[in-house]
């Protein structure tokens, strides 16, 4: 199940914004996301490696930079 | 109350400020709708057998719950800054709401006829469980004679399906990722099949009863 996948890699839900992150990989995935792709895309997007200095969005629609930076605000 | 940055404050703001321009005239659809359901579901009132039941209750959304209504439909829940031509309430379809209890559930689809010729052009939108079944017809549109902009909207609930949510509600609403967990929609799922159960029950009795004494 995806919510044991995204537990299993030490995501945590943020119930105010609706979406899972994990602040040492610094990437965040949508409910909308997690709820609309595969387990396999979601396996394969936490495994990917990214630009450690900031956060990495996982949206069905890309955030603009003004939702990104509201986001890593709220997620520090 | 949920944590809002300094960059989506200002968002927020103008929607509430928006929100008490509309007040008076979501206040007008609100009265409007529900004395025309009313007048039109008053013949099927006044027929309604001991144990069945018809109410109607209308409510006028809240500011806040408006607000959140609107940012719980961005991916995030997040106002966008940037987002061109910015946020309107006046995409909620349900600032005016008008909710019709039935009970038994054979009322039901009395109701809806009676209201249908009325709300002719009005779009419909019915409340559906987790397997696409429609639980409850649920319609939106404009009340022409007291508004071109705010829309009204009604829906026709089984009594005891639309008590379910008033709870189901209260607790549910800050969360949606749990309301949509797998375990939630199970435990939702079985309510309503056990409701289902039971209001088949009280008609088997009913007609059971009904054809002993007739």
């Amino acid at each position: 199940m995806k919510k044991d996948i995204l537990k299993e890699a030490e995501y945590w839900y943020n119930f105010d914004r609706d979406i899972f992150y994990n602040r040492k990989a610094k990437k965040a995935f949508s409910l909308e996301y997690v709820d609309d792709k595969p387990e396999e895309e979601l396996v394969r997007r936490i495994g990917e490696s990214t630009d450690s200095a900031r956060w990495t969005f996982y949206f069905n629609s890309p955030p603009s930079e003004s939702v990104k930076q509201i986001l890593e605000q709220v997620l520090g | 109350m949920p944590e809002r940055t300094n960059k989506e404050r200002p968002i927020v703001n103008r929607l509430r400020e928006e929100y008490f321009d509309l007040l008076p005239e979501i206040r007008r659809v609100v009265w409007q709708l529900e004395t025309e359901i009313r007048y039109l579901t008053l013949p099927i009132l006044h027929s309604l057998k001991r144990h069945e039941q018809l109410v109607v209750k209308s409510r006028i959304k809240e500011c806040e719950s408006a607000v959140n209504t609107l940012r719980d439909q961005q991916e995030g829940r997040t106002f966008d800054p940037d987002k061109p031509g910015g946020y309107s309430l006046l995409d909620l379809p349900d600032l005016a709401g008008v909710r019709i209890l039935v009970f038994p559930n054979n009322k039901l689809v009395e109701v809806d006829n009676a209201l249908h010729n009325r709300f002719l052009g009005w779009t419909s939108k019915p409340v559906k469980d987790d397997k696409e079944a429609v639980l409850a017809p649920k319609y939106y549109g404009y009340c022409e004679d007291v508004s071109s902009k705010v829309r009204g909207e009604y829906q026709i609930v089984p009594m005891l399906i639309g008590l379910f949510w008033d709870v189901e509600h209260s607790a549910m609403y800050k969360s949606r990722g749990a309301a949509n967990s797998v375990e939630m929609k199970k435990y939702r799922a079985d309510v309503y099949s056990a409701l289902a159960r039971f209001e088949e029950g009280i008609e088997n009795f009913e007609r059971i009863y009904t054809e002993l004494f007739s």
